[in-house]
């Protein structure tokens, strides 16, 4: 049951909790960011660790050097907020080196500064609940996974890639381009190493039935012979890798014919050995590396299959094995045995989250420092052999060389990297975009802001794409990715939503122990795939890219189904996040196997287990093998397994906030999501305490009589997004035509969807002055030289007093200039009356240079004006036409009028019949005190909403319908037709007139062109264009087009020589002016060399100047010119 | 008619009305009270034509004088609140209007701005020194200048209408000026907050039609004033002569 929570809320607010939060599930929101940042600095394995134990040590001639550990020590963050600096922590890196064979040294450097993710575990605010978080001037209910960059939000957006050690089977026209031979077919298999870091690697199918392994390394593409590969890993036979391949289908021809090209492919190279290989390897390789001399070409060779082939592996034998069934299915793909994975499914993908991205930016950095150190020493080693003073041998040397380096570019590159959302990486880091990582958490209203932290992108690449399979919604997205909370235009289907139970998995597990109980279940190990019988079909079953066995297929079905029942119960210690896909065999489908993950970064959710009526964790990859009903009704008796939890589980936060959205016609609730983000709201509960550069605010919020359960789970009330508003939907003066609508004008003098914006302005005094830091010229105050007038203005500092009205033109802060010893007034520019709420004086980190910036926060009112934006939850937005009088407005037999009017014509077509229900359901709320339940799916055809909600009103002395008769506010006469009146939500959009009216009549120009500017800030003109123009033609018009755009506008007068008809040919000379007199006759011709032919005319300036353009282009333009 | 409270009135609208009713020499407008407490009217109101019923509603919404704080002087404003967030506030309290007739409208009275004929100061100063507890400023706190014109309370326990909540060290220190208007221009002189009007309850002219799925009885439960005429019997012949002539009202 729905309910207001009233008394609740009030102690929440009057108490703050010091020991838990009040809304828990708006910290979940944000758990697959804080949770991935955390993961960075874990204690046991955290991702950073890991990836500076897998940075490279780099050589210089034969000094090798290692890094160490990574310090953090953060400051507070409220004041960078309002002081619009960044959020980082110092970080410190151990260098390690060693000189020869001698003991390692160890030296800590600051690696700069790097922005840290509030309410991650490196943050000061991580342990903090709402009574330390208010104290500390923070929102009650922080749920960070931001960071805040020059005062700045910032949030690293989720994106979609594919799903890591799994190999996918892609069939892509496009790969016939790769070179000779190759054809449609590859496999990719993206491996993820512990630290994260990714490396995709294709293998590709080639026509002669041979295979090219592909990798990309420093964003170049190399191909090698898969066999160079095999071979080099371990020691096999050509016999054996032949029955490896074959297992034991040697009647499929097919089959055995490739495996036998691929075998003979690598005769003609005469390799006998691994270490061959191995060789062969490493010499190719050895430039693309940029290796040492002093290395073997073995080594090389080896450095290529730990760094590059199937990285998510360790041993060279598991790669191995993982190869061969790369190959295997392949071919089978090639033979058309199985279909292909769609890359564009969610079951393949998965998502890359902000810690893991942030973590491999790190890792790349610290990398490029090391190389950076590397070449620094490497010159010095040049130079020394001119310069005799250095010695490697003394101990001090490398300090003393270390000192001079710059250290704190690292910082200085991750500030960047979040400040602009571009990514500068010599490697590339796998991944297909260079721009757009990261996005301003606005918080325009509360809905947009949550929503941002829930929003996955497909990747800026896919944007440019012309074809529109990639933005499809896939049946495998469902309960993962929002159907409904996509945006129209552009972005649609690439930049979509999380669910509202979708979890984001962002730890590793253990999997030892699972493996070791695959094989006590039934799992058999590779080397029985030889002694089945023939023909017997055989699933392999892998673990997170792992070939652990193989069984056979009605075993692998129990297995499955035995892993199940364990992990919901907690058995064996099976994580909870694993994922069981057991793919059948089939004719057709995908190819087999039963694929075991238990990595991060996959999306899961939750859903009940009938068996047990358990909590089971599913994933994308295996949900599509289950048999899920969304309602008891759907369940078929030993078919289905699992149940949703709630029907609404497939929708987002925000398609979850639209009230009965199932009533509603679907492009309707896509249109609702938008708008509910673009809603003048309250976006902040800590308000006073905000410095974004634009805010706004809706003055009298109400919370929704109708609200789904959703509303009070994340803690909505506090963050008010609209006003219940009495709508009549009735065709009433003709103002409520096209979706505009009449608001009663007395309810807006009550103060009825009143906004206000606030917005900041930042004076900076020395950005003024000079670039680099010199001494201090200006200051905060008032001169001598200032008169009284503006004192009665501004306060002594230069700066305005607080709560002063500001128009156009008035004084707005001054301060005084030590060069030339004058107090500068600087105006107030802003079109729109501002009162100033705050001002705030931004000195340095230290405070102890004087404050060079100041920080006004301006208050505008913007009270609805005729032309402003609303809209209900429906998607039915609509213009404010006329502010009505209350006297005029049509009143109910109780006296009751409306504050809107919205005409029914908005109805028909667009189908929200869940607005009808919202209104019967806010009016029977509203007479009876109590809260209506919205929540989607809970009315059916049997219970019906009309019904419940009709019943209520009929209780309340109401029509059944929700219609009363109503009577002409004009007239006192009845209306024919009674009236469906009742209670809607109106939301304000942020759209309003007042930033959007354009007026001109004269005013600047181009100096070029003559024609009016363009652009509404510059007080430019709104085109006049050609249809416009041919509209006023078709009008018989032409003089008004005359006057208007030529004589009015556009005239100027020239000189023509109607001889040569040149327009630029007549020179005024200026030696003959005389007595001050000019005639037509000392202008002459240059060309005809005469001055009688030579006239005035009047031509339009354009015209003047497209002659000229023209004849910059060697283009002579012959006007012929008659009286 | 069976008259509940108080006997009949007449209109006082203008001298011919005391006599018979201008348009057609019939029997005057007659109001008959209902209901009356300091609130709340019910009445009745006979014997004259929609266009006279409907125009005193609008006159009862819109144009009845009434006092309301028109200008707010904030002199000091720590609050949580933004100023003209409680000018607006300040503006809506009511004010008792009782003397509203001997006061000027500002913009026919001698003065420049205002002055004490056409205009009453109200004060309020307030400030939270508690601890801990947030001070409710309400429309007693508001200290007028003129007894006769003061916030509307309902008794001495009332505190009126909250304007705002100071904290600890918050203060708010405001000068309102109230003056004489109509609710045509600003709702916060309107004198009333609705006015239910209805005639012919039992839809015998046929004015409007009421929407049916099934059961007009079932689905149309019976208005307020449906027990003050008979109900419409199944055979009853349809007049289509007939005017309105008896309005309802009530007036909060």
């Amino acid at each position: 049951m729905a309910s207001f929570h009233t008394v609740q809320r009030e102690t929440l607010f009057k108490n703050p909790s010091s020991t838990s939060f009040g809304v828990p599930a708006l910290q979940k929101i944000t758990a697959p960011h804080i949770e991935s940042f955390n993961a960075l600095f874990a204690s046991k394995g955290g991702i950073l660790q890991t990836a500076i134990n897998d940075l490279q040590a780099t050589y210089v001639y034969d000094n090798p050097e290692g890094t160490g550990t990574v310090i953090f020590d953060p400051e507070f963050i409220i004041q960078c907020r309002e002081r619009l600096i960044t959020y980082q922590g110092r970080t410190e890196v151990r260098l390690n080196w060693k000189i020869n064979d001698e003991t390692p040294v160890s030296e800590t450097k600051v690696v700069g500064n790097i922005p840290i993710m509030v309410k991650s575990v490196r943050c000061n605010i991580s342990d903090f609940y709402p009574k330390d978080l208010i104290c500390h001037h923070e929102e009650a209910e922080e749920m960070g996974g931001y960071f805040i960059i020059n005062g700045i939000e910032k949030i690293i957006r989720l994106l979609l890639v594919p799903r890591r050690n799994y190999v996918m089977g892609i069939v892509r026209p496009s790969f016939q381009k790769r070179g000779k031979d190759y054809t449609q077919y590859a496999t990719s298999i993206r491996c993820a190493r512990p630290d994260q870091t990714t490396q995709t690697v294709n293998v590709h199918y080639l026509k002669d039935g041979n295979c090219m392994f592909k990798f990309s390394w420093r964003r170049q593409e190399y191909m090698i012979p898969v066999m160079l590969i095999l071979k080099a890993l371990v020691d096999v036979s050509d016999k054996t890798i032949f029955d490896h391949l074959v297992q034991n289908e040697t009647s499929n021809t097919f089959l055995t014919d490739r495996v036998e090209l691929l075998l003979r492919s690598t005769k003609t190279r005469n390799l006998i050995d691994r270490e061959d290989y191995l060789k062969v390897l490493g010499e190719k390789f050895r430039i693309v590396f940029n290796s040492l001399r002093s290395f073997s070409d073995a080594k090389i060779g080896d450095f290529l299959l730990d760094r590059i082939v199937l990285v998510h592996l360790k041993s060279n034998q598991e790669k191995y094995d993982l190869l061969i069934f790369i190959i295997r299915k392949l071919y089978a793909i090639v033979a058309g045995e199985c279909s292909p994975e769609n890359p564009d499914s969610p079951a393949n993908q998965e998502i890359l989250l902000s810690g893991h991205l942030y973590g491999m930016l790190i890792k790349e950095k610290l990398q490029e420092y090391l190389y950076n150190l590397r070449d620094e020493f490497s010159k010095h080693f040049r130079h020394s052999k001119k310069n005799s003073a250095m010695d490697i041998t003394d101990p001090n040397y490398v300090t003393r060389t270390l000192n001079r380096m710059k250290h704190e570019t690292v910082g200085q590159k991750i500030t960047h990297f979040l400040a602009t959302g571009n990514l500068v990486s010599i490697s590339g880091m796998d991944l297909l975009q260079a721009t757009g990582y990261t996005i301003v958490a606005e918080k325009l209203n509360f809905y947009r802001y949550i929503s941002h932290f829930r929003c996955v992108h497909r990747g800026s690449f896919f944007t440019e794409m012309k074809t529109t399979t990639i933005r499809k919604l896939l049946p495998e997205a469902w309960g993962f990715i929002c159907p409904v909370h996509t945006p129209d235009g552009a972005p649609c289907g690439l930049l979509n939503h999380l669910s509202s139970s979708c979890q984001v998995i962002t730890s590793p597990t253990n999997t030892s122990k699972l493996s070791r109980i695959l094989f006590t279940i039934g799992v058999l190990d590779l080397s029985h795939s030889g002694k089945l019988s023939k023909n017997q079909k055989i699933v392999h079953v892998l673990l997170d890219g792992r070939v652990v066995g193989i069984c056979l297929p009605d075993v692998a079905l129990s297995i499955a189904n035995q892993l199940r029942v364990w992990k919901i119960h907690g058995n064996n210690d099976i994580p909870k996040q694993l994922e069981i896909g057991y793919v059948p065999l089939s004719n057709g489908g995908l190819f087999s196997g039963l694929y075991l993950f238990t990595s991060p970064a996959r999306m899961m959710r939750p859903v009940k287990y009938l068996a047990t009526g358990g909590t089971d964790l599913i994933g994308s990859f295996e949900q599509v093998y289950m048999n899920i009903a969304c309602l008891d009704e759907d369940i078929i008796p030993g078919v289905t397994t699992h149940r949703e939890i709630s029907p609404t589980n497939v929708l987002s936060i925000l398609a979850n906030l639209t009230p009965f959205s199932d009533h509603n016609q679907s492009p309707r609730n896509m249109y609702q999501c938008q708008m509910a983000k673009q809603t003048m709201g309250t976006p902040s509960t800590a308000l006073t305490y905000r410095t974004d550069s634009k805010l706004y605010r809706l003055q009298t919020g109400q919370t929704p009589i109708v609200r789904p359960e959703i509303h009070n789970k994340y803690g909505l009330d506090s963050f008010l997004n609209g006003t219940n508003a009495i709508v009549a939907v009735l065709s009433y003066t003709g103002y409520d035509m096209e979706d505009a609508m009449i608001i009663n004008r007395q309810s807006h003098h009550r103060g009825f969807a009143y906004g206000l914006i606030y917005k900041s302005e930042v004076v900076n005094l020395s950005e003024k002055t000079f670039k680099f830091k010199s001494n201090i010229t200006r200051h905060f105050f008032l001169g001598d030289d200032v008169g009284d007038e503006i004192r009665t203005i501004l306060d002594s500092d230069g700066l305005p007093f607080i709560g002063a009205r500001l128009t156009e033109g008035d004084p707005f802060y001054a301060f005084y200039d030590d060069t030339k010893g004058v107090t500068r007034v600087k105006k107030y520019k802003g079109p729109e009356i501002a009162y100033v709420d705050q001002v705030r004086l931004l000195g340095d980190d230290y405070g102890e240079s004087e404050a060079q910036k100041a920080h006004i926060k301006l208050r505008i009112p913007r009270p609805s004006i005729i032309g402003d934006k609303f809209s209900s939850r429906h998607g039915q937005k609509g213009v404010l036409s006329q502010l009505w009088p209350q006297y005029d407005m049509p009143f109910t037999e109780s006296g009751m009028q409306p504050d809107i009017i919205i005409n029914p014509h908005a109805f028909p077509s667009r189908m929200t019949i869940g607005m009808f229900v919202e209104s019967l359901a806010g009016k029977a709320g509203a007479l009876h005190g109590i809260a209506q339940d919205a929540t989607p799916f809970r009315f059916n055809e049997e219970n019906a909403a009309m019904d419940y909600f009709g019943k209520q009103l009929l209780s309340a002395g109401y029509n059944y319908h929700g219609n009363e008769p109503m009577y002409s506010g004009i007239t006192g006469e009845e209306f024919h037709a009674d009236i469906y009146i009742g209670v809607v939500f109106y939301q304000r959009l942020r759209h309003m007139v007042s930033d959007k009216w354009q007026v001109r009549s004269t005013g600047p120009v181009h100096n070029l062109t003559l024609q009016p500017i363009g652009g509404r800030i510059r007080q430019g003109g709104v085109r006049f264009g050609e249809m416009e123009r041919d509209s006023l033609l078709a009008h018989g018009m032409s003089f008004c087009l005359q006057d208007r755009l030529m004589n009015c506008s556009d005239y100027s007068q020239c000189l023509i020589c109607q001889k040569c008809g040149s327009i630029f040919s007549p020179i005024s000379l200026h030696h003959q002016i005389q007595n001050r007199k000019r005639t037509k006759h000392h202008v002459r011709c240059c060309l005809c060399d005469s001055s009688d032919y030579i006239v005035h005319i009047k031509i339009p300036f354009s015209f003047k100047y497209l002659a000229t353009e023209l004849m910059c282009m060697g283009v002579k333009m012959m006007l012929e010119a008659k009286p | 008619m069976n008259n509940i409270n108080g006997g009949s009135f007449s209109l006082g609208l203008n001298n011919n009305f005391n006599n018979s009713d201008p348009f057609n020499g019939g029997p005057k407008p007659d109001i008959i009270i209902q209901e009356l407490d300091s609130e709340k009217i019910k009445f009745i109101l006979t014997n004259t034509e929609l266009s006279v019923a409907n125009a005193l509603r609008r006159l009862m919404i819109a144009e009845v004088p009434t006092i309301a704080i028109d200008m707010v002087e904030i002199e000091l404003n720590t609050s949580v609140l933004a100023d003209e967030f409680i000018a607006h506030r300040l503006g809506l309290i009511p004010l008792d209007s009782m003397e509203a007739e001997k006061i000027k409208y500002t913009r026919e009275c001698n003065c420049s701005q205002y002055c004490p004929n056409c205009s009453v100061e109200l004060t309020l100063h307030a400030k939270c020194v508690q601890d801990g507890q947030s001070l409710e400023v309400c429309s007693r706190d508001l200290q007028s200048s003129d007894p006769r014109v003061s916030p509307v309370l309902k008794d001495d326990n009332d505190k009126g209408i909250l304007i705002a909540k100071l904290r600890k060290g918050q203060e708010l220190k405001v000068k309102c000026v109230a003056k004489k208007g109509v609710a045509k221009e600003h709702a916060k002189w309107s004198p009333c907050a609705a006015v239910a009007f209805e005639y012919d309850p039992h839809n015998r002219l046929r004015h409007t039609h009421y929407w049916i799925e099934e059961d007009e009885k079932k689905e149309w439960p019976p208005g307020p004033n449906a027990n003050q005429e008979p109900p419409m019997t199944d055979d009853e012949p349809f007049d289509y002569n007939a005017t309105p002539n008896k309005f309802y009202f009530t007036v909060e």
